[in-house]
């Protein structure tokens, strides 16, 4: 029997030793403008929707618009993908991809609405394709 | 302010419950005649639950809306059962349902426990009590200042959905019944019992694994069916912190039926029972707290109760970690001859390091704001790191579950296993072939569906064999790794082979996707009844034809728009619709249009734009006339900083006719010309569209649109096996637990009956505390 054990203990050791690995490859950090316009990989950053400045081409389904932070700081968002519901009335919008030149490729959009209900989702998540959830 | 009675329910039960604990202790220490004394204590307590329950539902019904809850959540045209359902829309009321279920559960634990009645009331009582203190604190009877108002805010549409009106009271009776092999593992450290409350906790786990599992199916069908997300499971903090305790549940039910038979194996289960409902209340202050409110789609509002989860949290995981530690070297460890790698005995040890491993890494996963928040940047891992991790574990415990039914507890040699597994192996070669015929190719896509294929018939011969011996109702285990298999294979073929295409539909054009051809044809306007939904004719490929009704709806009390997915199931496939957009179509658009209100200025690329008055023919409008003219008044500031008053004439036809705008052009900017767009006199605002004024001409450009419909079109192969092997797997799961009950109380009527053979004196505090009988044979 304390082979077993022994087995166990090693299988469970591993199995979360590969799992921290993983954990810190897809950790994506939420970052201030300044920080994510000096980062590598995938980061997310916050802000509130700059209303003059999205512009959207519904043929090819590209949407970009500025992110502005509470300090003033601005990003530039550029995301293939159809334009999300109620995207001008967002209060904050969470942009999650890479930054390039400045201006960060989101992969993924959370936006966040007002919503009066209490404990209600009033995020929705908008992937850049078609949502590939098992 | 509060509505009175109610509160006096949730104090009531706070105070019974610890003079309860309080009487209780007690009796423990020998005082046997305050015995009677503590379970009316408990019986108050569970009455003032109960009675606090009912106070709150029949506030609901009666739309009494200056209480503060049943205005949040509730509206007086919702349907009955949306207004049961609202009781548990809320933290306090969800709550207040974990302890009503807690209460009546109480009933059957008090009666169950016998001589252990003493430790494990005291126990099961202190895991609800931190609970009621919440209901205290955040009173959900607490009243809004007079006037009341006359209607509710109303519930959340995302959860008018009869799923969502089952699912949380299923999910907490499995919440309040893990309560119970906590208990027990306390009261067994406590009493030193090692043995006794296995066969007495285990329906009790059981039960938490049958509701929880179902009410974590039922999520993830409701996230199916009604979000549009494309799949059952984002993984998403709510969803991660119902499957943990879940999946630690499922590690107790292991190694308490791993105890039974064998004996041994003690500190497994007295840890895992309290992992498992440590990992309830994790969540719980996960969820409730608002840690992770930046980090999920789910949003999670601070109602300042996250100190108190984690005094409770803490209370409990510290003293699980005191009373094993006191206790650790006392608990009686059988020496044993070393057993095969292939036996049963390795095999449950391996399968439950597994479950605890999964578990832990979900958790780790989940908690990553949290844990990254102490290092000072906080981050969140991408769903992938799910995808990644519970591949491997799940390939893990498929496969030891396909070795367990024809391996015996002591070991067998491998030759005679691949004897007896010959049958299986061809039949999962077989089927696996078939995949390949249908187009798997991807090698570790294969090894899974052989691992699942073989595992599922094993398990099934298992069952049979049982039956064969008249003995249905042991082969619970079986038939759940029967379940487990074919889910599996659900999992993998219809996630892997999932085809998924975003197209934009302009109307009455045909467009391939998903392996059909679908047509925009029009919006159907919802009625009462029913909601606005779009008209798709799809063709199939084998030319039937159908129409689809994917909903898209703007929520007439929010202006939130709301899309539910169309699914047309078979059990082959599911083609399943998900609309994304519906643009109206417009004609092209050259110029940019602001909005301004009376006494305002609005800067546009330097240009100043003030709008002073409407300068409206009002006699006109009284006289009922078909066309008023409305003269707007501007200041306008170009660059130069010179003011310069310009009017602009709107005559506006009441039959109908497009409103004639007349165009002017803006004075210091060349080329730049304004017009009325519309005027709304009752907000005192004006709509101008201006052209060339923005030095890049394209950002006036709008191109035309033709009305279209953009969606997901996603096909899902055999996707009806995950819940066509979920309902395997809680099928075994109800035929173990209709078992593991009866066992429990011939147990508890055995220990009734030596009680009073011994004139009434409970069997003593140390010994050999199981029954003869409960020694579980081997097949």
């Amino acid at each position: 029997m304390k082979k077993g054990y022994w087995i166990a203990a090693a299988l469970t050791l591993a199995f979360v030793g590969f799992g921290l690995t993983a954990f810190q490859k897809t950790l994506t950090p939420y970052l201030s403008f300044d920080e994510a316009k000096k980062a590598r990989g995938v980061v997310q950053v916050m802000g509130a929707l700059d209303k003059q400045s999205d512009r959207y081409d519904a043929t090819r389904e590209e949407l970009s618009f500025d992110l502005i932070d509470d300090k003033g700081g601005r990003m530039p968002v550029a995301y293939k993908g159809i334009k999300p519901a109620n995207f001008k009335d967002a209060i904050s919008i969470v942009a999650i991809g890479r930054v390039h030149e400045g201006r960060i490729e989101a992969e993924k959009l959370l936006v966040k609405c007002p919503s009066k209900y209490q404990g209600a989702e009033v995020e929705k998540a908008y992937a850049s394709q078609p949502a590939s959830k098992s | 302010m509060y509505f009175w009675p109610g509160v006096a329910a949730i104090w009531g039960a706070l105070l019974a419950g610890l003079a309860g604990v309080a009487v209780y202790v007690r009796v423990d220490r020998g005082r046997k005649d305050l015995l009677p004394l503590a379970r009316t204590l408990y019986a108050a307590y569970a009455t003032c639950v109960v009675a606090a329950s009912a106070m709150l539902m029949t506030l609901l019904l009666q739309h009494r809306f200056d209480v503060s809850y049943v205005n949040s959540y509730s509206s007086a045209e919702l349907p009955l059962h949306f207004l049961i359902s609202t009781f548990w829309a809320g933290q306090e009321g969800s709550f207040l349902l974990w302890c009503f279920w807690g209460s009546l559960i109480g009933l059957f634990v008090w009666r169950s426990a016998k001589e252990q009645e003493a430790p494990v009331m005291v126990a099961y009582l202190a895991t609800f009590l931190g609970l009621i203190a919440i209901l205290c604190r955040q009173s959900p009877f607490k009243l809004l200042p007079p006037p009341a108002p006359a209607d509710g805010v109303g519930l959340n549409p995302l959860l008018q959905d009869p799923w969502m009106v089952i699912h949380p009271p299923v999910m907490f009776i499995g919440f309040a019944s893990l309560s119970v092999p906590f208990s027990f593992a306390i009261a067994a450290l406590w009493k030193k019992r090692w043995d006794g409350w296995i066969v007495r906790a285990l329906p009790w786990a059981l039960l938490t694994f049958l509701t929880l599992g179902t009410a974590i199916l039922m999520g993830g069908y409701w996230a199916y069916k009604t979000l549009g997300w494309g799949g059952y499971w984002g993984w998403d903090p709510v969803e991660n912190t119902s499957l943990v305790p879940w999946l630690f549940t499922a590690a107790l039910v292991h190694g308490m039926f791993l105890q039974r038979v064998r004996k041994r194996h003690r500190k497994i289960n007295l840890i895992l029972a309290c992992t498992a409902y440590a990992a309830i209340l994790y969540g719980t202050f996960l969820t409730r707290s608002g840690v992770l409110a930046d980090f999920s789609v789910h949003s999670f509002i601070d109602l300042g109760i996250t100190g108190w989860l984690v005094a409770i949290l803490g209370t409990f995981i510290g003293l699980s970690i005191v009373m094993l530690a006191w206790r650790w070297r006392s608990i009686p460890v059988v020496e044993e001859e070393e057993s095969p790698l292939l036996s049963r005995s390795v095999l449950f040890i391996l399968g439950i390091a597994v479950f605890c491993a999964l578990a832990t890494v979900i958790l780790l996963g989940t908690s990553a704001p949290i844990l990254t928040r102490l290092s000072g940047t906080p981050s969140q891992v991408q769903t992938s790191f799910y995808a990644k991790t519970t591949t491997p574990a799940g390939f893990l415990l498929v496969f030891l579950a396909s070795l367990v039914p024809f391996v015996s507890w002591k070991g067998d040699r491998f030759n005679e296993f691949l004897k007896s597994a010959r049958r299986s192996l061809i039949v999962a070669a077989i089927l696996t072939l078939v995949a390949v015929g249908f187009g798997a190719r991807k090698p570790g896509t294969l090894v899974l569906l052989f691992t699942a294929f073989f595992a599922a018939d094993m398990n099934l011969r298992a069952v049979l064999r049982k039956t064969k011996n008249a003995k249905l109702g042991g082969a619970g285990g079986y038939l759940a790794h029967v379940g487990v298999g074919i889910m599996l294979a659900g999992v993998v073929i219809s996630g892997a082979y999932a085809k998924s295409q975003r197209v934009t539909l302009p109307v009455n054009v045909p467009k391939k996707a998903g392996g059909a051809t679908l047509t925009f044809l029009r919006v159907v306007p919802g009625t009462a009844e029913r909601k606005q939904a779009m008209e798709i004719k799809v063709d199939t490929a084998r030319g039937k034809s159908f129409y689809a009704y994917p909903k898209m709806y703007e929520n007439s009390r929010t202006g939130q728009l709301m899309a539910n997915p169309s699914i047309a199931s078979s059990p082959i496939t599911d083609l399943y619709i998900a609309p994304q957009q519906y643009d109206p179509g417009q004609p092209e658009t050259v110029g940019r249009d602001v909005r301004l209100t009376k006494g305002t200025t609005t800067n546009i690329e330097g240009v100043g734009f003030t709008f002073r008055d409407f300068n409206a023919d009002r006699s006109a409008m009284m006289r009922g006339e078909k066309t008023v003219l409305v003269l707007t008044d501007l200041t306008i500031t170009p660059a130069d900083g010179v003011n310069r008053d310009v009017t602009i004439k709107y005559v506006f036809h009441m039959d109908g006719r497009e409103a004639e705008a007349e165009e002017v052009d803006i004075p210091g900017v060349p080329r730049a010309k304004a017009r009325v767009l519309a005027v709304s006199p009752n907000d005192g605002a004006v709509v101008l569209r201006l052209r060339g004024v923005s030095k890049d001409p394209g950002m006036e450009y709008q191109a035309a649109t033709v009305e279209s419909l953009s969606v997901d079109v996603t096909r899902k192969p055999l996707i009806s096996l995950v819940w066509g092997g979920f309902y395997v797997m809680m099928a075994g799961g109800i035929l173990a637990f209709v078992k593991r009950s009866k066992e429990a109380r011939k147990a508890v009527l055995d220990i009734a009956k030596e009680e009073s053979a011994r004139g009434g004196a409970p069997v003593p505090a140390t010994g050999p505390a199981l029954p003869a009988h409960t020694r579980s044979r081997l097949e």
